[in-house]
């Protein structure tokens, strides 16, 4: 059958009618496509939400233990000064005493510009961990009072020290027996460090 | 569903119904002279776009049988041309109805029944009027094409049937063989009494009978054939008093009241007679064969194509709107489900928040205090002091008298690591707290005394167990030189007779320790 311009006409709209109804059914179904494929994102992250809230309930017991552990370290942290700002002059006062108390004969001391160890991520904010390095040059008129030395110092607290290096060697002066000369001499790096913890409230 | 008009047609008047639903309506009436085309023609102007059928029940109707060869598509409908052009002269109003097939010996043959009218003339200014008036032809009908589709709706089950109406145009006979026409008749008829008319249905049922004998449509014995003779209103008593069954022909009358009821038409014109069925089942349930041609009917295909064309958009939005519904009902679902699982969610954090408010007052974040409290640990396992291992060396040492330290560097180092750095810069490189495994490293430099210079042998087996005595405690010899290269990668001197420089042979142990 061959169709005449003005039938061809008349089934224009008809087609057009047609075509909207099928880009209707189409936008129908694309959209109940979208939807359900967003529905199915979020029921995945209600379930994850539900999942993780419901083993976090089922560990708070556990939890609470951690909690209250770490709490006693944490306290402890702050009691010995490592929480919080540097106290350089502290450092320096700990050192005199000791000198004085340990009557050592001679003690040389530099600390260095302070350096971020490392950051840990927390909420809602960064746990950063500083260091200082402190070079030590000590006279010793025995090996033991370099141990003295190093235990007075921790235990002064100010800051956590972690000794990286120290070298103990001879002096190789004889004694005059007129004073007290050092038979051994020490050199040694420590990295004098301290926490802050952006989140605590001051 | 859009209304269609019915033009009845018949020798004399023309009568124009409109069918919707479930009933008909007489809209005009034409006669059968100029002047009715005339009317006619007036008449369709107000129905430009209209579905018009022609249903024509004259007497000069005529049937003959053929066979063609078995074909189908295109060349069967060439034969089919052929067969009508050879049978009828004027093909403008022609049909043929397939009577089934025929297997012979030789091939296998499709009998035909050629129709048309004798007198097609008649019918030409009225087709032509309506295709200028722009209507939508459907089909032109004659009642015998419709006699089939009646006797199903009354109850003929197959075989062989006559099928008798009194029609406004007079007494039509149809015989219809297996559901299928074979031949029909007009008598014309006068007003008479139901008695009469009812003795003529029987004298003219008997003649046609005999008629198809004679054709051998009918065979001469047999079983009686069955007579649907559809009644008058309220002359099925004298009808059924009239129509006595004998051994060739078995009536049964039917009430029009009641054909009507059987085809669905509630509502029929005063003064319509038998036809009134047949108009309805042009209008709603017409054969596939009429007689108009195709030229005849294009507005009708044309418009036929625009509703299958909607039709299938309708369709397809349906489908669309099916199977998106069912998404949504499946969104519905998950949305459901979503709320449930935030609301499980959200208890449970309020109950954690609950236990946890409980917990002791911290200065800080949980998250916070844990972690500061996990890195401290970390950095002070990585962390060691020296302590230790000079209370070990001084143990040795004990052992070994002979031995004189001169230095001793202890430091940290990544665990491997085989020997301390050269430089400053080296040294702070080295630094482990950025390392994985870190170790502890004891480096002891000394002389031995007590111990001929030239007595090699002697000297490089005690620094070999002192040595061997520094490893242990967890502590490992990681690397030792000896105050004399003896491997064969060195150079070994010596000074055998000369004198004493009085300086005792020096050595390097270099032990490591893991951190836990």
């Amino acid at each position: 059958m061959t169709f005449t311009r003005d039938e061809l006409k008349n089934l224009l709209l008809p087609a057009l009618i047609t075509l909207a109804l099928l880009a209707a059914g189409g936008a129908l179904i694309w959209s109940a496509d979208n939807a359900l494929a967003g529905a199915r994102i979020e029921l995945a992250a209600a379930q994850s939400e539900r999942r993780q809230n419901a083993e976090r309930l089922a560990r708070i017991s556990e939890e609470e233990r951690e909690v209250s552990e770490k709490l006693d370290v944490y306290r402890r942290l702050g009691q010995l000064n490592i929480l919080g700002e540097e106290r350089r002059l502290e450092w320096a006062d700990a050192i005199t005493r000791i000198r004085g108390e340990r009557e050592l004969l001679d003690l040389r001391y530099r600390v260095e510009r302070q350096r971020l160890l490392t950051s840990a991520p927390g909420k809602p904010a960064n746990v950063d961990f500083f260091a200082s390095t402190m070079k030590v040059e000590l006279a010793l008129l025995h090996e033991e009072d370099l141990l003295r030395f190093l235990a007075d110092l921790r235990n002064s607290g100010n800051a956590f020290y972690s000794v990286q290096r120290c070298v103990l060697s001879r002096t190789g002066q004889a004694a005059t027996g007129v004073g007290i000369t050092p038979r051994l001499r020490a050199e040694c790096e420590i990295d004098l460090v301290t926490i802050i913890d952006r989140a605590a409230k001051r | 569903m859009a209304a269609r008009r019915i033009l009845y047609f018949t020798a004399e008047d023309h009568y124009l119904y409109r069918s919707a639903g479930g009933a008909l309506e007489l809209e005009a009436r034409f006669s059968g002279d100029d002047l009715g085309v005339t009317a006619f023609r007036e008449h369709l102007r107000a129905h430009r776009g209209a579905l018009f059928s022609v249903l024509a029940d004259l007497a000069g109707e005529d049937f003959h049988e053929e066979q063609i060869p078995y074909v189908r598509g295109g060349d069967r409908e060439a034969v089919v041309q052929r067969r009508l052009a050879q049978r009828y002269r004027d093909t403008r109003l022609v049909t043929a109805l397939s009577l089934g097939q025929v297997v012979t010996a030789e091939r296998r043959n499709e009998r035909l029944l050629l129709a048309s009218f004798t007198n097609t003339q008649q019918l030409a200014p009225w087709l032509d009027a309506l295709e200028e008036a722009g209507t939508r032809l459907s089909g032109v009908y004659s009642v015998p094409l419709l006699a089939p589709a009646l006797a199903a709706k009354l109850g003929v089950r197959g075989g062989r049937a006559l099928i008798v109406t009194a029609n406004r145009a007079g007494l039509r006979q149809c015989f219809v063989d297996q559901g299928k026409l074979r031949f029909a008749r007009l008598e014309r008829t006068v007003e008479m009494v139901p008695q009469a008319l009812a003795l003529f249905v029987r004298s003219e049922t008997q003649r046609l009978a005999q008629y198809l004998v004679t054709l051998r449509a009918l065979p001469r014995e047999g079983a009686p054939v069955q007579v649907l003779v559809v009644a008058p209103a309220g002359q099925r008593a004298a009808f059924e008093q009239a129509l006595v069954s004998d051994a060739r022909l078995v009536f049964r009358t039917v009430d029009y009241p009641e054909a009507l009821q059987a085809i669905r038409l509630r509502h029929v014109p005063e003064g319509t007679q038998s036809e009134a069925l047949f108009l309805h089942l042009a209008a709603r349930k017409p054969p596939a064969e009429q007689f108009a041609s195709r030229e005849d009917r294009r507005r009708y295909s044309v418009w036929q194509l625009q509703r299958g064309i909607m039709a299938a958009g309708a369709v397809g939005l349906v489908a669309c709107a099916f199977v998106g519904g069912s998404r949504w009902l499946e969104v519905m679902q998950v949305s459901d489900q979503v709320a449930m699982q935030r609301n499980e969610a959200r208890v449970a954090a309020q109950q954690y928040e609950r236990i946890t408010s409980t917990f002791p007052v911290t200065q800080t974040s949980t998250e916070n205090m844990k972690v500061a409290v996990v890195e401290f640990r970390r950095i002070a396992e990585r962390s060691a002091s020296p302590e230790a291992a000079f209370v070990h060396l001084s143990r040795v040492l004990e052992q070994f008298p002979q031995m004189e330290v001169d230095v001793v560097t202890w430091r940290l180092g990544r665990a491997g690591e085989a020997r301390e750095p050269r430089s400053a810069e080296a040294g702070s490189a080295a630094r482990p707290q950025a390392q994985g495994d870190v170790a502890v490293f004891v480096e002891v430099s000394g002389r031995v005394n007590a111990t001929q210079r030239t007595d090699y042998r002697g000297i490089t087996a005690q620094v070999q167990r002192f040595a061997a005595a520094l490893a242990g405690s967890g502590y490992e010899p990681v690397r030792t030189q000896l105050p004399f290269d003896v491997t064969s990668e060195g150079t070994l001197t010596g000074d055998i007779g000369g004198s004493e420089t009085g300086e005792a042979p020096r050595f390097t142990v270099v032990l490591s320790r893991r951190l836990p």
